[in-house]
Parts: structure tokens; sequence; C-alpha cells
């Protein structure tokens, strides 16, 4: 299953579940990374970590290692 | 009514960039208090409402929070505190602030509020940007969804505060007798598995209440959203879109390569300006200091209470304020910054890197402000939510070159280098910072293999971080607060200054207080410091440099250095004039460098005869600089940010083992391979 963190840039996705093991899932949730959602890769740092993800109208940087629990369709 | 035994508690509440402080100044007049929560580092701000307002209340301000689910220890106290602060008891109303143009992530805060049982009012933010885009939040329709009060304001043009204040009190005057609230913790009420569907209520919510203007109500959604150009697969997210300006702006930005570039230029932009736009304000203020000192030692009488007032307090307080432009300098920059949005994206850029070393993006900052003065660099540390980051940031800070050094490495840069090689002294010097640099990042990969030792945290290491939209910066806030955080510091780092820097006037003047000196034929200045050189041989800082001698003697120095480090303990660059006292120079110029220089060259160590300042001695004290933790108030604060003496005390012991060490190896390696 592709994840956030695979995103290419400029990639849109919708977000099928959250991987509840993961330590930062609820944090993420809070967010608002929740299902259903539409995502859009805007940009990657300079090691390709942190991504930013456009997400309800608004930029959230994210580590990859955290992005990787945000599964798409 | 309320009874007038008790001041109603009003508090602020609401995630990161959601307006909340804006409100927080608009209404305490930003006449405010810093509080800890009872037992805990956490801070928060604490005011009473300005009297115009006529809301006998007392407000809070707390740190930002996106979840009544705590996330870490920070998180736990602050929440803990608004169910039932220790001293303040529950507050009778809460004012949530919800960014309108981000309104299906902001919301989850109130929602989780109200389900808790709190008593809130709902403050929506930036209304403007979300009017831009012709779309209407219906605040009656959202207030009855939520069973709620609220209230659209402009923090920028204070639109909509008339209507906040008016509604604040009536909600205070319905409450009735006691106005006590008893909310359930959010925990009990509520699994954590229906965050998901906290979310789906919120949309349900938000699908009711959106107005798109000039749109006839009858054409469906995906129409009102072509008309408005919105992407189909925005409409998912409730007709929210993200300002075009700032994604155009973050194609550049944020970009791989060009974004990094960018950002290594505007913080060398700032690092270098913290110095050049500061430096003439700084020695305006030294030499005010050094002229007060004068004047009050050749007008009042000569004794102990003119050389109290002289040395003691005036260079005292004269070592505190100096560096104040710099700290001005450095938060109205980083204000500015903050204030567009850039610090955030520049958080994202160096994440990476410092997340290597056990560090996180937010570190950068209080690391940067690290070089021009440890005390607000420990402070703006508060900002990293993470715990374990938090603690490491604050031990490698010391390690960041501050301005205070700059005069000593000015000095033994001067000495060593050439008069006709003055280039070689900037590199020297860039060498010195990069050198300091190179030992942070080692040691903090250190204090992060071996943290189980020093602190006990369970806090996973996290980046989330929401990237606010560019706006152009409201300068009175960034004023505003920078001048707090000055204040702070002179409260902070003042007294512990000049307690210190009394305690040293006293080992300097005392007990040989009553010197003798010929007066023929100098002016009055100069016998003023003949006299001191005199005091200061037979003084209780001699005594305590000729007995820590033995430990100086391997490093080629004697007990005249020795003093001079022990005094830079007051603040690092007392470590010139300290010199320029034990080596007696006696101009009318007070630290003149040149003087000062040619005594240095001809100083000897008293038992052999040896030369005192060798290449090797001198880069051996540069090294020692460059790591000693010589600096009260830095150790002060420590203790006050990391809420105990561990972490101060092993950075005491670290540093200052480390700096004799390094300098014991660059002395006697430098020797060895016959540089003297």
């Amino acid at each position: 299953m592709k994840t956030a963190a695979e995103l290419n840039f400029g990639e849109r996705g919708t977000i099928a579940e959250i991987d509840c093991t993961h330590p930062s899932s609820r944090r993420i949730l809070e967010f608002g990374f929740t299902p259903g959602q539409v995502i859009e890769l805007i940009s990657k740092a300079t090691f390709n970590d942190p991504i930013a993800i456009l997400l309800r109208g608004s930029l959230i940087a994210i580590r990859k290692s955290e992005a990787d629990c945000i599964k798409l369709k | 009514m309320i009874s007038d035994v008790e001041t109603p508690v009003i508090t602020l509440i609401g995630p990161p960039n959601s307006g909340k402080t804006t409100i927080f100044n608009i209404l305490s007049g930003k006449n405010y208090k810093t509080v800890n929560y009872p037992g805990s580092t956490v801070e928060y701000y604490t005011s009473r409402i300005l009297a115009k307002y006529n809301i006998h209340a007392e407000l809070l301000d707390s740190p930002g929070l996106i979840s009544l689910i705590p996330e870490s220890v920070d998180e736990q106290v602050t929440i803990n505190s608004l169910y039932q602060h220790s001293t303040l008891g529950t507050p009778q109303l809460l004012i949530a602030t919800v960014d309108a143009s981000q309104l299906s992530r902001h919301l989850l805060l109130p929602v989780q509020l109200l389900k808790s049982g709190f008593n809130v009012i709902i403050a929506l933010t930036m209304n403007d940007i979300l009017k831009k885009r012709n779309i209407n939040i219906s605040i009656e329709k959202l207030g009855e969804e939520l069973g709620c009060s609220v209230v659209q304001i402009n923090g920028r043009t204070k639109e909509g505060l008339g209507k906040l204040i008016s509604t604040m009190n009536s909600n205070l005057d319905n409450l009735g007798n006691d106005g006590k609230q008893k909310p359930v913790r959010y925990e009990q009420i509520i699994k954590n598995s229906s965050l998901v569907d906290t979310f789906l209520e919120i949309e349900e919510i938000i699908s009711k209440v959106l107005e798109f203007q000039g749109v006839d109500e009858n054409i469906n959604l995906t129409n009102a959203n072509e008309q408005l150009k919105v992407h189909p697969s925005i409409l998912k997210n409730n007709g929210f879109t993200t300002d075009e300006l700032t994604l155009k702006l973050d194609r550049v930005l944020l970009h791989k390569y060009w974004g990094f570039l960018i950002f290594i230029l505007v913080m060398g932009l700032t690092f270098t300006s913290i110095f050049w736009l500061a430096q003439p304000l700084m020695d305006l203020i030294d030499d005010l200091f050094s002229w007060l000192n004068k004047l009050v030692l050749t007008s009042l009488q000569n004794g102990w209470f003119s050389n109290l007032v002289a040395e003691g307090m005036i260079s005292g307080v004269g070592s505190v304020l100096v560096f104040v432009p710099q700290i001005i300098i450095l938060f109205v920059i980083l204000g500015v910054l903050e204030d567009t949005g850039y610090l955030a994206r520049g958080a994202m850029l160096i994440d990476k890197p410092l997340s290597k070393i056990g560090l996180n993006g937010r570190s950068f900052v209080p690391m940067l402000s690290g070089f021009a003065c440890a005390i607000p660099a420990m402070l703006a540390a508060r900002t990293i939510p993470n715990k374990k980051e938090r603690l490491i940031t604050i031990f490698i800070i010391p390690l960041m070159s501050c301005s205070a050094r700059l005069p000593v490495y000015a000095l033994l840069i001067a000495y060593l280098v050439p008069r006709d090689k003055l280039w070689l002294g900037g590199f020297l010097l860039a060498g010195i910072y990069l050198f300091g640099i190179t030992i942070s990042i080692v040691i903090a990969a250190l204090v992060n293999r071996f943290r189980q030792k020093l602190f006990k945290t369970e806090d996973t290491s996290t980046f989330i971080l929401e990237l606010p939209t560019y706006r152009i910066p409201k300068l009175s806030s960034v004023l505003s607060h920078t001048y707090n955080s000055s204040k702070e510091y002179l409260l902070r780092a003042g007294p512990v200054i000049l307690i210190f820097s009394l305690l040293l006037w006293f080992l300097v003047y005392f007990p040989n207080s009553n010197t003798q000196v010929e007066t023929e034929g100098i002016t009055k200045t100069q016998i003023l410091q003949i006299e001191k050189s005199e005091r200061l041989e037979g003084s209780y800082a001699s005594t305590i440099g000729r007995f820590i001698q033995p430990i100086m003697k391997p490093l080629g120095m004697d007990w005249r250095i020795g003093v001079s480090l022990i005094s830079a303990f007051a603040a690092r660059e007392v470590f010139v004039s300290s010199l320029a006292l034990t080596f007696k120079v006696t101009t009318e110029e007070e630290a003149n460098q040149n003087t000062l220089l040619n005594s240095l060259r001809s100083a000897t160590i008293e038992d052999n005869g040896e030369k005192l300042f060798t290449t090797a001695t001198t880069l051996g004290l540069i090294v020692f600089f460059i790591f000693a933790l010589q600096c009260v108030s830095t150790i002060a604060v420590s203790r006050k940010e990391t809420g105990g003496w561990k972490i101060p005390v092993t950075q005491v012991f670290v540093f200052t083992t480390l700096a004799y060490t390094m300098s014991l190896i660059t002395v006697n390696g430098l020797r060895l391979l016959g540089i003297e």
C-alpha cells in the first residue's frame, strides 16, 4: 500500500487509513489526516525529508518516518 | 452575578497560529506576567483584562494546544491546569481561538472542550482570508450546531472586539452564583479511536455553516466551486483552499536546493546583523558606563564606597546592559521572520541534519540566538515541544560562541596576528566559530547517546508542524514581543551578574584596601589605576589566583591569568579588563588595546622568567574560552529552564574539564611541535 511518504512532487492521494501502531499516529490524526481526505505533496526539503503536505487547505510539514503511517488508497 | 470575593478566571486556548496571542495582547494591553505552572517549567501568561473593557476577570494565556489528549509531559501539565489549576481552580470561561481559514482542523479542540463540559466562547480569527475567497461562515448556525457563542474578530483591525467583549460579559453574568465549572476529563468520555468520528462530525457541521457569497444558493456546491476556480478534489476539504501566493512563494522558498540556499542566506544575514547593527550601540553603552565609572571615581572621595559604586555597581550594570542592543535586534529580526511565517519553514529545512544528532528543526533558532547570548537562547528553546530535544539543545547552547567572548577573542587574536597580516585574524575568528559549531555537534551526539544517564524522558521524537500562510508582519506585535523578551533577559540575567560582580569587587578590593602610591607627576586617572593594581596584588582574588597557580602551570599560565579567568565568571568580556588590571596597564585611555598588548608581550612568568604569552599559551587560552562555561547567569537560567541542578552541574563539569584538557593539549602539543 502506498503511503504519504512515497508521494512524488505535486502528486495527490486520498487517505485510506492511519497506521495506529505508529507512536505519532494520534498526533497525525489530530492534525486532520483522516481517512477520505485528499492530500497533495507540495515540497520536499533538501535531504528529501521532511515533506510539506497540503491538507484541508493548510500546509503541514511532517517527517517521512511519520508520513509513512498515512496509508493511501 | 459573580461574587466579589473571587475573581473569575478566563483562559485563552487554541492551536498554534490561531491568533490566540494577538487576542491576549488586545485584552491585556500587552501588560502581562510570565508564570510557571506549579512544579513545572511550562510557562503561561497572566494578566488582568484592561479596565476599559469593563470585565472584572483574570486572563490566562495557555501554550498552543491541538487537542485535549496530551502527547507530551508539557501538554499534560497544560491540560491538567486547564481542568484544575492548583491555585486558580477551573476557569469560569474559555475563549477558544479558531483560524476560520483552517476551520476543519482548528475546530477539533473547541469540540473536545465543549464535550468535556467547559463554558466556551469561540473566537473566529482570520475571517478576512475567507472573505477574499467569497466564503462566509454563518456564525449563528455554527453557534447553534456547537452549542456555544461564536464571535468573529480581526486581530489586526480589532474589528469585532466590541462583540467579543459584550459576549464575554453576558456569558459571565449568566453563569449563576458561583460560576464554578465542573468539566469531565475528555479521556473519560471518549476513546482515542473516535478522533476520526469527531472529524466527521466537524465536517458535517462545516457543510451546514459555509455560505458562498455571490452565488445563488440553489446552485449546487460543485458549480459554486467551479466558479471560484476551486479544484474539484478540494471539494472534499470543505471548500478550503490554500493561499495561492503562499503556494507560489513556497515553490521557491521550500525548493529542494534554492530553498536551502535562501535559508542559509537569510540566517547568515540575521547572524551578521546581530553583530554589525548592534556594535555601535554596544560601544555607546560601553563608553557611557566607563565614563560614569570614571566620573564617580574622580569626583567622589576616594574610598571603599566610591569604589564599590564605580567598580562594583556601575561596571556590573554596564556588563548586563551592554548586551541589550544585540538581544533587541535578534528578537526583532526573529520576530519578523516568525510573523511572516518563514521561521516554521526554516525549521522544516534544517530538521533532517539536526535530527541526526538528536535535535529537532526547532532547535535551530535557539542555537542561532546562542551566538548573541546563551540566556535568550535557552529561553527560546521552550518552543521545542519534545523534552529530550529541548534538553539537548539547552545543553549545547553554551558552546555557541556568544558575543561576550568576542572582546576576548579580539584581544588574543590581535596579540597573535602580525600587523601586516591582519586578514589572518578574520580567518582565525571564522575558524573559532566553526570549531565551536563542530564541537557542539559532537557534544550533542554524545549527550544524545548517553542521555539516559542525564535525564529520563519518554517523548518520541516527532516533527509535525503547520506551515502558516505568508503574511506581512505586524510591527507592533513584534515590538511588544521584543520588549517583553528583553525585559525577561534583564530580570533573569541582571540580578545574577550584579551580585556576582559585587562579590568579585569584594574579592578584588579587600583586604589590601588602603594603598599608597607615588603621586608625583602623574594624572589622577593614572593614580587610580596604579592603586587598583597594587590593591589587586594583595587582594583575596590574588590569593585565590595563587592558590590555583599549580593548576595553571601545566597550561604555561600563571596566577594573573587565573584571576582573570575567575573574574570572567561574572561575564566573559570582564577577562579583558581584568587582564589590564593584573598587568598594571596604566594609561589615560581606558582599555587601550595597544598598551595592553605591549604589556602582555613583555609579561614573564614570575618564578622562571619565561615569556608568559606565547603563541602556544595564547591559542591555549582561545581554546579554553571556546569550551568553558564561564557565565553565572547561564548556569542560573539553565537550572530554571531544565527544572533542576543536574543539567547545569553536568554542563559546568563537562565544559570546564573539556576547556582545561583541550587547552592543555593545545599548549603542550604546540610546544612539542616547536611552536612557542
